[in-house]
């Protein structure tokens, strides 16, 4: 074999293998660690004409590929009015684009106090996610960000598929 | 003697191409030169040595020495013909490393599949890497959700709001558009507001319609979020009514912000 020729050979060794620990790096990478919170009001137009009030604290967790969502709603009292924690992993996350993606894979719903009717969304979001985790195992949702300022740590996020716009603090 | 794919035969004097068989008794010049460049192999051999005849009355001359490398150099190929080094100036040098490579002839002819093996199996593993990287990254690529509208609403004091609507997708978006107007309405109500923009989105089900504020108040960023379902038909997420009890005119959102911290510190 010519001198080219093994020349040639090394570099496609040296490619390949450079090529492989960039995949390898590429797999095996986890996401970076975020945490948002986000708190909303609830109102709920019923078909008696009574708007119930609630207030909403969502809080989504990511560390080291692992994310956590609890959803706690409390009524105007500051009384809880029911809990949603879901688990599961970050599926990746694009820094370019500002979006991650996360796949919730086990939830448990805790009730409110005692007496304590559960929110509207509370029913919302426990139907919708219970859904897709009996029909497949697994919840996806997108987190993308909006709009962003670090100085004064929030954040406007959009939460897909259930098209939520929602305006949240960063916690580093 | 191994030289490359050939074997010299110092006795008989042949060079024998182990690759095809072809047997070349030498010539004499070649013979005495090959014989020179083998006893001082890895030492550069000098014309004139060359020239001498080794013991032989008979001298050769500069051209002869000149044609018999050039013939040993031909027959041992394109291959090995860098085992003869001319030394420019001094005379020629037969080289010990491909010699001694070649010397393991029996490594050489299973290194070569080998070698080929190896080469089949990286492309392998990088061709099942790229795959998988590339499942990986498709399989989860994200799409960015673009705006629907962004739309300027322009209050009595001339302050402006920007209002920007998301939907999934881009028709049978009138009930975003007409809760939207119906904000507007309101907002426009306000001799002034800490509002600065306000993003709406109506979820895919189209149950609830989510409102985010964003403002700025000394310096410190304002958030207000307002997630509201409706159960009725046809659905008025949005009313007059309603804008007044949420207070959107106020400078202040003092009671949200209130509850809100009160709840965080739960």
């Amino acid at each position: 074999m010519t001198r080219k020729g093994l020349w040639v050979i090394n570099i496609v060794v040296l490619v390949c293998l450079l090529g492989c620990m960039a995949a390898i790096y590429q797999l095996s990478a986890k996401p970076n660690n975020f945490m948002l919170s986000c708190s909303s009001e609830l109102f709920n137009h019923g078909v008696a004409g009574v708007d119930s009030d609630h207030y909403l604290l969502v809080d989504l967790v990511s560390k080291d590929g692992l994310a956590q969502i609890n959803y706690r709603y409390y009524d105007l009292e500051g009384h809880s009015a029911g809990t949603i924690a879901m688990t599961g992993h970050v599926d990746s996350v694009d820094i370019e684009r500002q979006m991650f993606a996360v796949s919730v894979t086990t939830k448990n719903e805790y009730a409110g106090i005692k007496d304590q009717k559960t929110p509207e969304h509370y029913e919302y979001l426990s139907y919708i996610s219970g859904l897709n985790l009996n029909k497949s195992g697994m919840h996806s949702l997108s987190v993308q960000v909006l709009e962003r300022d670090e100085t004064k740590d929030y954040a406007v996020v959009l939460f897909q598929p259930s098209n939520t716009v929602c305006g949240c603090r960063l916690v580093h | 003697m191994q030289l490359g794919h050939c074997r010299f035969d110092i006795s008989k004097g042949d060079l024998v191409n182990q690759d095809t068989g072809e047997v070349w008794h030498l010539p004499r010049a070649e013979l005495h030169v090959l014989t020179l460049l083998v006893e001082y192999q890895g030492k550069v051999v000098a014309k004139p040595l060359l020239e001498s005849g080794h013991g032989d009355d008979t001298q050769l001359s500069s051209a002869s020495v000149a044609r018999a490398i050039f013939t040993l150099r031909s027959f041992l190929g394109p291959q090995y013909e860098t085992l003869i080094e001319t030394v420019k100036g001094q005379g020629y040098l037969l080289r010990h490393h491909r010699a001694r490579k070649a010397s393991y002839g029996l490594r050489g002819n299973w290194s070569k599949p080998l070698l080929l093996g190896l080469l089949v199996a990286i492309c392998l593993v990088s061709v099942i890497m790229a795959s998988l990287w590339w499942f990986n990254y498709t399989g989860k690529e994200l799409s960015p959700a673009l705006p629907l509208s962004l739309e300027t609403v322009t209050l009595p004091s001339g302050q402006q709001v920007d209002m920007i609507l998301y939907s999934p997708s881009k028709t049978n978006n009138e009930l975003l558009i007409e809760q939207s107007q119906q904000f507007i309405k309101g907002l426009q109500l306000c001799p002034v507001t800490i509002w600065s923009r306000a993003f709406l989105s109506l979820s895919h089900d189209k149950q609830v319609l989510n409102i985010t504020l964003r403002g700025d108040h000394y310096g410190q960023s304002l958030i207000r979020n307002l997630k509201i379902s409706d159960l009725r038909q046809p659905k008025q997420f949005v009313t007059p009514q309603w804008l007044t009890q949420l207070n959107i005119c106020s400078t202040s959102n003092g009671r949200t912000l209130q509850a809100t911290r009160s709840l965080e510190a739960n």
